[in-house]
C-alpha cells in the first residue's frame, strides 16, 4: 500500500487546525501547575484561567471555522458542522465554570483539578466534533468521558457520588468495549477507519451481511451509551444523580452533544450508503428513549433524577432527527442540542443555586412555594421548564418543530405522531414542577446560594432561550444533495438568524 | 399607524405587560390594565369602521419576513368572520379586568400580566394567517391560562388547571404534526390563503382532518372531549371564566370554519353528518346535565357545552344561515355567557357561596343585579329580541333546510335550556330563603343566610353590566349591524366549502 | 497458517465471555478485568484484520486502545478505592445508595 509519508504527519498546517484543542490541553496543564502555586485567597484565578483559556480556544476556532481543512491525512476535519458543536462546547463549558465557583466551595471540593478535568473533557469533545476517522473519534470519545467519571465522583467523602462514578465508569468501558469491537469489524469488513473511505466502501455494495449488521447494531449499542439512550441509559439517573451538580449540567449538555456529534458523522457520512441497516435500529433507540424516558421521568422525586430521565426523552427526540437523515435533520439536532444546551445549564444553575448550608434541593418537593419568595428565579424557571416542555414561544418549542419538521418532510409521519404524544406526557411532569412552584405554600424560608456566575448563566440562557424561541437559527436547504455532512465544507455560512 | 394597526392591536397588550412588570402599587397596576385594553379596544373601533364589507378579502394585511428559509412570514390579516372576534376579545379584555379589579388581591402584579399576555395571544390567534404564527399564539395561551386557573383559582385549582393544560395540549400537539404534513403537501408555505387553495388528496384530508379536529374539538369542547370545561370553569377565578367562556371556546369553532372547512372540504363533508349528530347530542346532554347542577358555574359550564353544540351543528350545515349563524352564536355566546360568568362572580364576591340553594332573595334584595340577571339569562335561553334569539334562530333554519327532523331535536335543546335557565333564575332570585327575613328593605345592604353583607351593584360593575347588555339588545335588535361583517366572507367560505378539491369521488 | 477467521472466532469467544462476566459478576475486580478481556478481544481483531488486509491502521489502533483501556482502569480504580472507603465492600450488590 501506498501510505502517506511522514512529512504529511507533522505538516506545520496540520498543528493549526487542532489550535484550539492544543490551546486547551496545553491551559489545562498550565492551570494545574499554577493551582499549586495560588493563595487560598486568591482562588478565583482558577476559574478566571480556565474561562480565559476557552475563550482563546473560542477565538482560534472563529477564525478557523469554515475553512474547510483537513488535517491529519483526514483524520480530523475543520468544517462548520464542527465548528458548530465546538461552539456549543464553549458555552457549556464556560457556563458550568460559572456555575461551580460558588458550589464547590459549598461542597469543599474547591481544587484546581476540578477545573483541569473539565477542560480535558472539553479537549476531547472538540476532538470528537472534529474527528472524521473512527481512531480519533474514538480518542476524542474517551478523552472526554474518562474526565467525567473522575468528575461525577469528585465529591470523595459522599457515597452516592464515588458509587455514581463506579457505576458511570464500569457502563461507560463496558460500552467502549461493544463500540470497539464494533469498530473493528468495520475495519475488518472495509479495510479502513477513515469514515470518507468507509463510505466509499460500502457505495460498492461488497460489504454486507450478518457480519456488517452485527457491526452496525453494536455501534448503535456503544454510542447509544454515550447518549444515554433506552435501553442504554441505566447509568444516566445514577450519575445524574449522584455526580456534584454542576458536572450533572456539564455531562447532560456537553459530553452528550459530543456523543450526537460522533454519531451523526459516524452514521450520516461513514455509513450513510447503509442506511436502510440502520435506520430501524436508530429509529427503535429513539422511540424507547422517548417512551421510557418520558413515562419514568413521571414517577421520580429527585429533580436530578427526574431530569435525567427527561434527558433520555430528550435523546430520543434529536436521534429522530437522525433517522430522518436528511440535512434538515442533521440540521435539526444541532439546533436541539444547542438549544438544550441553554435550557438545560438554566435550569441546572437554579438547582444548584438551590444548594446551600443545609438546604439541597435535590427532590422536587424542595420547589414548592419558591415563586413566593424569589419571583424572578421562579420565573427563569417557568420558562426553562416550558421550554423543556415545548411550549411556544420558547426554543424548545422551535428544537422540536425543526425535527417534526424533518421527519414529516421524510414521510415518516408515524415516528412524528409518537414524538408528538410523547410531549404532551413530557409536559405533565414538567407542569408539575411549575404548578409546586406557584401554586404551593413554601414550607420554610428559601436561601438561594446566588452568585454573580450563576446569574450571569441564568440571564445569558433566559436570554437565549426566549430569542431562539422567536428568531430560529435556520439552515438554508441546498437544492439537490446525496448525502450528509462531510463534503460540504463551509456549512456554517448557511446558518444565519 | 393605519398600516400597523392589528399588530399593534395584538401587542399592546404586551407593552401594557411589561409596564406593569416595573409598577408596585396594586391600584396603579389594575388602573394601567384597564387602560390598556381601553386602548387596545378603541384601536379596535377603527378596525370595525374601516372594514370593507364588500369583499371577502383579507384586510388589514400586514406581512414582514420572518424565517425566510422555513417561508414562515409575520402575517396578519382579518376578514369578515375574525374581525368580530377581535372586537369581542378586545371588548371582553375590559370586563376582564373589571371583573377582577376586588376579586383578585393576591399578586395582583402577576395576574395583570398574566391576563394581558393572555390577551395578546388571543388576539394573535384571530388575526394571524401565517399557520406558524397561529400555532404560536395557539400554545402560548395555555401558560398564562394555567396560571390563571392555577394560582388564583379555587381550593381544587391545581387539579383543574393540569386537567385542562394536558387535555389542550395532547389535541393541539396532533394539530402541530397536521400542519407540517399541510406544509409540505402544498409546496412548503404556511400561508393560510395558500393553503386553502391548494388542492389535497381525499385520503390527506381525511387524515389532516382527523389531526385538527381534536385540536379544536377539545377546544370548543365537543362532546366526547368536554369533561375538562367544567372543572376549568368552576374553579378558575371570574375573569378566567369570562376569558374561557368568551374567547377560548371560540377558538375551535374559529379553526373549524378558518381550517376545516376551506382546507378539508371534501372530509369535513364527509364528517359532517356525524358531527351535526354528535353536536345534538351535545346540546341535549348539556342541557340535561346543566339541569341537575347545584354549583352555578357548572350549570353555565354544561350550558357552554350546550350552546356550543349550536354552534358546531350550525358550521357543519354547510349554508348559509347555518354559518352565519353559528358566527354570530358564538359571538352572543361570547357576550351573554361573559355576563352570566360575571354575575356569578359578583355574587360570589359578597358571599362566597354557588350553591344555588343559597340564594333566593336576589330580586329583594339587590333589584339592580337580578334585573341584569334577568335580561342575561333571557338572551342566554334565545328569548326573542335578545341576541342569542337570532343566532338559534339562523342556526334552526339553516338545519330546516338540510334535513327536517333536526328541527325537533334542535327544539328539546332550546326547551331544555329555557328549563336550566329559568330554573336558575327562579332559584335564585325568588326562591324560598331558607332563614325567612327576605323581602324587606330597600337599597342599602343586607346580610345573606350565612352573614355576609350583600350590596348591590355598584358603578364599576355596573359599568361592566351595561356594556354587555348593549351588546345584548344590540345584536337583538339590529343584527345585520354584525351580520353584515360576514355576509361576504361566508359566502366565500361556503363557496370553498361546496368545492371540491378532489376531482373524481363527487362526495 | 492459521487462517484469519480462527483469529476472529478467538476473539468473539473472548469478547462473549467478557461481556458475560460483566454481566453476571458481583465483584468490581472481576467486572474490571473482564472489561479488560473484550477490550482485548478487540486488539486481537485489529491485528489479524491488520495482518489480512496488510494495512498499518489496525495496529495502530490497538496501540491507542491498550493506552486509553490502562488510562481507563487507573480512573476505575482510583474510583473504586475512593468507594471502598466510603463503602467496604467489593461487592455491586451491596453498592446500593442510588436507586431509582
Amino acid at each position: 500500500m501506498s501510505g502517506p509519508d511522514v512529512a504529511t504527519f507533522f505538516s506545520p498546517g496540520d498543528f493549526l487546525a487542532i489550535l484550539p484543542e492544543m490551546v486547551i490541553a496545553g491551559m489545562a496543564c498550565v492551570i494545574l501547575m499554577v493551582d499549586l502555586v495560588v493563595p487560598r485567597t486568591k482562588r478565583w484565578v482558577v476559574p478566571a484561567l480556565s474561562v480565559l483559556s476557552v475563550a482563546a480556544a473560542a477565538w482560534f476556532s472563529w477564525n478557523l471555522a469554515g475553512s474547510g481543512v483537513s488535517a491529519f491525512s483526514g483524520m480530523f476535519v475543520l468544517d462548520g458542522y464542527a465548528a458548530f458543536f465546538k461552539l456549543i462546547f464553549y458555552i457549556v463549558a464556560v457556563f458550568a465554570v460559572f456555575v461551580s465557583i460558588r458550589y464547590i466551595k459549598t461542597e469543599e471540593i474547591d481544587l484546581g483539578e476540578y477545573y483541569v478535568l473539565m477542560l480535558f473533557s472539553l479537549s476531547g469533545m472538540m476532538i470528537m466534533a472534529s474527528g472524521s476517522d473512527l481512531l480519533t473519534i474514538y480518542l476524542g470519545l474517551e478523552l472526554a468521558s474518562l474526565p467525567v467519571y473522575a468528575l461525577v465522583g469528585f465529591l470523595q467523602k459522599s457515597r452516592k457520588s464515588n458509587e455514581a462514578a463506579m457505576k458511570y465508569v464500569i457502563l461507560g468501558a463496558f460500552s467502549s468495549a461493544i463500540l470497539l469491537y464494533g469498530i473493528s469489524l468495520i475495519y475488518g469488513l472495509t479495510g479502513t477507519t477513515q469514515l470518507a473511505a468507509i463510505s466509499a466502501a460500502l457505495e460498492t455494495g461488497a460489504v454486507s451481511g450478518p457480519l456488517f449488521t452485527l457491526a452496525v447494531i453494536m455501534l448503535v449499542a456503544g454510542f447509544g451509551f454515550k447518549v444515554a439512550g433506552f435501553p442504554f441509559h441505566m447509568w444516566a439517573p445514577d450519575a445524574y444523580e449522584g455526580a456534584p451538580t454542576p458536572i450533572t449540567a456539564f455531562m447532560a449538555a456537553g459530553p452528550k452533544a459530543a456523543a450526537f456529534a460522533v454519531i451523526m458523522r459516524v452514521f450520516l457520512e461513514g455509513l450513510f450508503p447503509a442506511y436502510d441497516n440502520w435506520q430501524m435500529a436508530i429509529a427503535a433507540v429513539a422511540v424507547g428513549s422517548m417512551v421510557v424516558g418520558n413515562i419514568t421521568a413521571i414517577m421520580q422525586t429527585s429533580i436530578k433524577r427526574m431530569l435525567a430521565f427527561s434527558s433520555v426523552g430528550h435523546a430520543g427526540y434529536a436521534l429522530l432527527g437522525l433517522v430522518a437523515g436528511s440535512e434538515e435533520g442533521i440540521a435539526s439536532v444541532m439546533f436541539y442540542l444547542l438549544v438544550y444546551a441553554f435550557m438545560n445549564l438554566g435550569i441546572f444553575g437554579i438547582i444548584i443555586m438551590m444548594r446551600r448550608d443545609s438546604q439541597s434541593g435535590d427532590q422536587i418537593s424542595h420547589y414548592a412555594g419558591l415563586a413566593k419568595s424569589n419571583r424572578l428565579t421562579a420565573l427563569a424557571m417557568l420558562v426553562f421548564l416550558f421550554s423543556l416542555a415545548g411550549i411556544p414561544p420558547t426554543a424548545g418549542f422551535v428544537a422540536k418543530f425543526y425535527v417534526f419538521m424533518a421527519l414529516i418532510h421524510k414521510g415518516m409521519i408515524g415516528l412524528a405522531v409518537v414524538a408528538a404524544l410523547m410531549s404532551a406526557v413530557a409536559a405533565y411532569y414538567y407542569i408539575r414542577i411549575v404548578m409546586l412552584m406557584y401554586m404551593r405554600e413554601p414550607e420554610k424560608e428559601f436561601l438561594l446560594a446566588s452568585s454573580r456566575g450563576i446569574l450571569c448563566v441564568l440571564i445569558i440562557a433566559l436570554a437565549a432561550v426566549v430569542a431562539l424561541g422567536v428568531y430560529p437559527l435556520t439552515y438554508k436547504p441546498r437544492p439537490a444533495r446525496r448525502s450528509a455532512v462531510g463534503q460540504e465544507r463551509n456549512e456554517m455560512e448557511r446558518w444565519y438568524p | 399607524m393605519s398600516g400597523h394597526l392589528l399588530s399593534s392591536i395584538v401587542f399592546l397588550p404586551v407593552l401594557g405587560a411589561l409596564v406593569i412588570l416595573f409598577i408596585k402599587d396594586a391600584r396603579a397596576i389594575r388602573w394601567v390594565a384597564l387602560v390598556t385594553l381601553a386602548v387596545d379596544f378603541a384601536l379596535a373601533i377603527p378596525l370595525m369602521r374601516g372594514f370593507d364589507v364588500s369583499t371577502h378579502g383579507m384586510q388589514f394585511v400586514e406581512r414582514h419576513e420572518w424565517i425566510p428559509s422555513w417561508n414562515i412570514t409575520y402575517y396578519l390579516g382579518v376578514d369578515g368572520i375574525s374581525v368580530l372576534f377581535v372586537f369581542l376579545t378586545a371588548f371582553l379584555g375590559i370586563i376582564c379586568v373589571l371583573a377582577s379589579w376586588k376579586a383578585i388581591e393576591k399578586k395582583v402584579k402577576e395576574f395583570m400580566i398574566a391576563l394581558l399576555i393572555m390577551q395578546a395571544a388571543m388576539l394573535g390567534v384571530f388575526s394571524a394567517l401565517d399557520m406558524f404564527l397561529f400555532y404560536l399564539f395557539w400554545e402560548a395561551m395555555l401558560i398564562p391560562m394555567y396560571l390563571i386557573i392555577g394560582v388564583w383559582g379555587g381550593p381544587n385549582r391545581v387539579y383543574s388547571a393540569i386537567k385542562f393544560f394536558l387535555y389542550t395540549l395532547a389535541g393541539s400537539i396532533l394539530m402541530l404534526v397536521g400542519m407540517i404534513a399541510l406544509y409540505f403537501a402544498a409546496g412548503k408555505t404556511f400561508d393560510m390563503l395558500v393553503l386553502m387553495e391548494h388542492k389535497y388528496t381525499f385520503t390527506f384530508q381525511i387524515w389532516v382532518f382527523m389531526a385538527f379536529f381534536v385540536a379544536f374539538a377539545v377546544k370548543v369542547p365537543m362532546f366526547p372531549f368536554h369533561t375538562w370545561l367544567p372543572d376549568a370553569h368552576v374553579e378558575a377565578p371570574t375573569a378566567g371564566s369570562i376569558i374561557l367562556a368568551g374567547v377560548l371556546l371560540k377558538m375551535g369553532t374559529y379553526g373549524f370554519l378558518r381550517f376545516c372547512l376551506t382546507m378539508f372540504p371534501d372530509a369535513s363533508r364527509f364528517f359532517s353528518t356525524p358531527i351535526v349528530v354528535i353536536s345534538i347530542v351535545a346540546i341535549i346532554y348539556g342541557a340535561f346535565l346543566a339541569l341537575a347542577q347545584k354549583d352555578l358555574k357548572k350549570l353555565i359550564a354544561y350550558s357552554s357545552i350546550s350552546h356550543m353544540g349550536f354552534i358546531t351543528m350550525g358550521i357543519f350545515l354547510f349554508n348559509k344561515n347555518g354559518i352565519e349563524g353559528a358566527i354570530l352564536q358564538m359571538f352572543n355566546h361570547g357576550i351573554t355567557t361573559s355576563a352570566l360568568f360575571l354575575c356569578i362572580g359578583l355574587i360570589y364576591e359578597r358571599t362566597h357561596t354557588r350553591h344555588i340553594g343559597d340564594y333566593g332573595w336576589a330580586a329583594s334584595r339587590v333589584p339592580v343585579y337580578a334585573t341584569f340577571l334577568f335580561i342575561f339569562t333571557l338572551a342566554s335561553l334565545g328569548f326573542p329580541g335578545t341576541n342569542g334569539f337570532i343566532g338559534e334562530i339562523l342556526i334552526a333554519f339553516g338545519a330546516y333546510e338540510v334535513y327536517k327532523p333536526y328541527l325537533i331535536l334542535l327544539l328539546i335543546g332550546i326547551v331544555g335550556g329555557a328549563a336550566y335557565m329559568l330554573y336558575m333564575y327562579k332559584s335564585m332570585a325568588f326562591g324560598a330563603d331558607s332563614h325567612g327575613h327576605g323581602g324587606h328593605g330597600h337599597g342599602g345592604s343586607h346580610d345573606d343566610s350565612h352573614g355576609h353583607k350583600v350590596w348591590d351593584v355598584d358603578f364599576r360593575e355596573a359599568i361592566a353590566l351595561i356594556a354587555l347588555v348593549v351588546f345584548v339588545f344590540w345584536v337583538g335588535f339590529h343584527p345585520e349591524d354584525f351580520l353584515g361583517y360576514m355576509h361576504e366572507s361566508v359566502g366565500n367560505l361556503i363557496n370553498q366549502a361546496n368545492t371540491s378539491k378532489f376531482e373524481g369521488l363527487g362526495l | 497458517m492459521v487462517p484469519v477467521t480462527w483469529y476472529i472466532a478467538l476473539s468473539a469467544v473472548l469478547f462473549m465471555i467478557g461481556a458475560a462476566g460483566v454481566l453476571t459478576r458481583r465483584n468490581v475486580i472481576v467486572i474490571l478485568m473482564s472489561i479488560e478481556l473484550m477490550l482485548n478481544s478487540v486488539n486481537i481483531n485489529f491485528m489479524a484484520f491488520s495482518y489480512l488486509l496488510g494495512d498499518m491502521t489496525g495496529q495502530i489502533f490497538t496501540i491507542f486502545t491498550i493506552t486509553v483501556a490502562a488510562a481507563e482502569v487507573a480512573v476505575a480504580l482510583g474510583i473504586l478505592i475512593a468507594l471502598v472507603r466510603s463503602n467496604k465492600t467489593f461487592n455491586v450488590d451491596e453498592i446500593d445508595a442510588l436507586k431509582g
